[in-house]
C-alpha cells in the first residue's frame, strides 16, 4: 500500500505551535508528514521546495502565520508572493501544482492543523508517486 | 535596414562630441559584430557601425560604469535592451542618470525572430527606425495548450540536451549576483549529465527570473543545445503581470513586487486560501 | 579616454574551434562574449569557453619553468630546464630502453606542435608510445 512521503515546513510561532495544540488535544491525523521547523514561512525559498521534491518527496506543505499575524511583521508576505509563482512554475514543468500546499495555521488552530494534514495526505495518496512521475 | 543604419550613424555623430563614448555594435574581422565603445577621438570607427545581430549591450554599460562611474555615456538600445537597463537600474546595477538612450526600433522580421510583443523602446527620447506592431508569441501560446503530461515530456526531452554551460546565466542582463545560487552544490548537483529530473538548474533559474526577465531572448540565442528557454520565463512574466500588475522594464519608478509587502487586493489574485 | 572593444579569437580549449570575443576594457581582460555569426559556434559556448578569460591573468599561472629541488619547486631558466629534461630522458632511454618512455600530448596544441611531438617520440626517443588527452 503506497504511503506518500510528505515534508511539512512549519513556522515556529504559529503553525508549529498549532501542531503542538493538535497533539495536546490528542487529535488523530495522518502520520505521513515529516515536520521541519523554520523561524518563519518566509524563510522557505523556492530552492528549498525544489530540493525537497528532488529528494523524493511526494508532497510539500508550507504552513505559516495568518497574514497580519507574522511574528516578524511581513515575513509571510514574502511567502504569499513567492509560493504562488512557484506553483505556476511547477505546472509549466509538468509537475502537478497541487503537490505544493500553502496555508495559514495559527497556534490555537489544532483542529485546522489536523484537518489540513489529513486532506492533503489523502490528495497526495491518490496521485502517482512522484518518483514514478519523474522517470 | 540600410536606412536605419545611416540614420543611426548620423545620430551618433551628433551625440559623440558631448559624451565620453557611445556603446553600439561594430563589425569586426570576418564581418563579425560585437559591442564597441565609439569615442570622439576615433569617429572614423563609425564606418563599421552595425545594427544586426542583436548583442548583449546592457552588460557592456554595466562593465564600463563599474570602472568609470563618472563617465557620461550614450547607448544604442532596442526595446528589450532598454527594458533590461530599466530593471538593472532598479537593482542598482547601472546609473541611468548619466546615460543617453538612443532607441532603435526592430523591424517586423526581427520582431518575428524574437517572437516579441514590444519591439520598440519606450523611454528613449530618440528612436531610429519605424516602430512596428508586436507579434503574437505562438510558441508560448501553443505550449500553454499542452496537458500536464505533455509539458513534462516536453521539458524532459529539451533539458536532456543541456550541457550546463551556464551560458543562459552568463549572458542574461539581469544575472549579476556575485554569489550565484546555481553554483551552490546544495541546490544544483555538479557532475551529472544528462541533468537529473526535475532539473534544479532550470527551475531555480526560472524562479529567479520572476519580475526580472525582459524577454530579450539572449539566453535562447546562446544556448548551444537550442532549448526554448524563453517559454518558461515569459509564462512567469505573464503571471507576475496578472498577480501583481508588474510589467518588467516598463516603469522606472515601480519597485519589483517581491521586495515589497502585499498591496491592496494583491492577496486575492494569488489564489491562496483565505 | 575610455577604451572598450571586443577581440575576436578562437577558444584555446578543445579541438572544435569555437570563436569568442574577449572583452577588453582599458587594456584589461574583463570577460567573454560569444560570437553569434561565427560558423562553428553560432553564438554558443561551452562552460570552458565561457571561462576562457579566467586563466590569462590568474595568480597561479606559471611564468617560469620550475624544477623540484629537495622536494620544493624552485624557479629555473629555460636552459636549465631543457638541459635537465634532455639529460634525464637520454639516461632513462639508455637504462631501460626507449619503450620505457611515453609522451602524452594535448588537443590544445596546434597540428604543427603535435606533429613535432610525435616525430620527437618516434624518431628521437625511438618508441611508439604517443597519445593525447582527448583519447582519455
Amino acid at each position: 500500500m503506497y504511503e506518500p512521503k510528505i515534508i511539512g515546513f512549519l513556522c515556529n510561532w504559529c503553525s508549529y505551535r498549532g501542531a503542538d495544540t493538535a497533539g495536546m488535544a490528542r487529535l488523530k491525523y495522518a502520520t505521513n508528514v515529516k515536520v521541519v521547523r523554520v523561524p518563519c514561512s518566509g524563510r522557505i525559498s523556492p530552492e528549498l521546495v525544489l530540493r525537497t521534491f528532488r529528494e523524493g518527496a511526494d508532497g510539500v506543505m508550507v504552513l505559516g502565520c495568518h497574514i497580519g499575524d507574522c511574528h516578524y511583521g511581513t515575513g509571510n508576505h514574502r511567502t504569499a508572493k513567492r509560493m504562488p509563482i512557484l506553483k505556476k512554475l511547477l505546472e509549466y514543468n509538468g509537475i502537478d501544482p497541487e503537490r505544493l500546499y500553502i496555508n495559514w495555521v495559527s497556534a490555537a488552530e489544532g483542529e485546522k492543523f489536523a484537518t489540513v494534514i489529513d486532506e492533503f495526505t489523502d490528495k497526495i495518496r491518490a496521485m502517482t508517486p512522484f518518483e514514478e512521475v519523474m522517470k | 535596414m540600410t536606412d536605419r543604419l545611416t540614420e543611426l550613424r548620423e545620430e551618433i555623430y551628433k551625440i559623440l562630441p558631448e559624451v565620453d563614448g557611445v556603446i553600439a555594435l561594430k563589425k569586426g574581422p570576418s564581418a563579425i559584430v560585437a559591442p564597441y565603445l565609439f569615442v570622439k577621438e576615433a569617429a572614423d570607427d563609425l564606418q563599421k557601425l552595425a545594427v544586426w545581430p542583436k548583442e548583449p549591450v546592457p552588460d557592456t554599460l554595466k562593465i564600463i560604469q563599474r570602472a568609470h562611474p563618472e563617465a557620461r555615456l550614450a547607448i544604442v538600445v532596442r526595446g528589450c535592451e532598454e527594458r533590461g537597463l530599466v530593471e538593472m537600474f532598479k537593482h542598482s546595477q547601472v546609473d541611468l542618470d548619466k546615460v543617453t538612450l538612443i532607441g532603435l526600433a526592430c523591424t517586423a522580421e526581427e520582431a518575428d525572430i524574437c517572437r516579441c510583443t514590444k519591439p520598440a523602446p519606450t523611454h528613449a527620447k530618440i528612436v531610429i527606425g519605424e516602430r512596428v506592431e508586436g507579434t503574437v508569441d505562438r510558441l508560448t501560446d501553443d505550449f500553454t495548450a499542452k496537458s500536464l503530461e505533455e509539458k513534462l515530456a516536453f521539458w524532459k526531452q529539451e533539458y536532456s540536451h543541456c550541457i550546463k554551460c551556464y551560458g543562459c546565466r552568463n549572458i542574461c542582463p539581469q544575472c549579476f549576483c556575485n554569489v550565484c545560487t546555481l553554483e551552490d552544490e546544495k541546490w544544483v548537483e555538479t557532475g551529472r549529465l544528462p541533468l537529473p529530473q526535475p532539473s534544479m538548474y532550470h527551475l531555480i533559474r526560472s524562479m529567479h527570473m520572476t519580475a526580472k526577465c525582459v524577454a530579450c531572448r539572449e539566453c535562447e540565442e546562446t544556448c548551444p543545445a537550442g532549448i526554448p528557454l524563453s517559454i518558461q520565463f515569459r509564462l512567469i512574466a505573464r503571471d507576475v503581470k496578472q498577480m501583481y500588475g508588474y510589467e518588467t522594464g516598463e516603469n522606472l519608478d515601480q519597485q519589483p513586487p517581491q521586495l515589497l509587502v502585499l498591496e491592496e487586493g494583491e492577496y486575492e489574485r494569488t489564489g491562496l486560501p483565505h | 579616454m575610455i577604451n572598450y572593444h571586443n577581440v575576436l579569437t578562437t577558444c584555446p580549449y578543445c579541438g572544435t574551434g569555437c570563436a569568442l570575443h574577449l572583452q577588453v576594457l582599458d587594456d584589461q581582460l574583463v570577460g567573454v562574449l560569444p560570437a553569434k555569426e561565427h560558423v562553428i559556434a553560432q553564438g554558443g559556448l561551452c562552460i570552458k569557453g565561457w571561462n576562457a578569460h579566467a586563466f590569462v591573468n590568474h595568480k597561479d599561472r606559471l611564468k617560469t619553468p620550475l624544477i623540484k629541488k629537495n622536494g620544493i619547486f624552485m624557479e629555473a631558466t629555460w636552459d636549465e630546464a631543457l638541459d635537465l629534461i634532455a639529460s634525464r630522458l637520454a639516461a632513462i632511454k639508455a637504462e631501460s630502453g626507449p619503450d620505457s618512455v611515453a609522451v602524452l600530448s594535448s588537443a590544445k596544441c596546434t597540428n604543427e606542435e603535435n606533429y613535432l611531438l610525435q616525430k620527437f617520440t618516434r624518431a628521437v626517443i625511438g618508441t611508439n608510445n604517443v597519445d593525447h588527452c582527448a583519447r582519455l
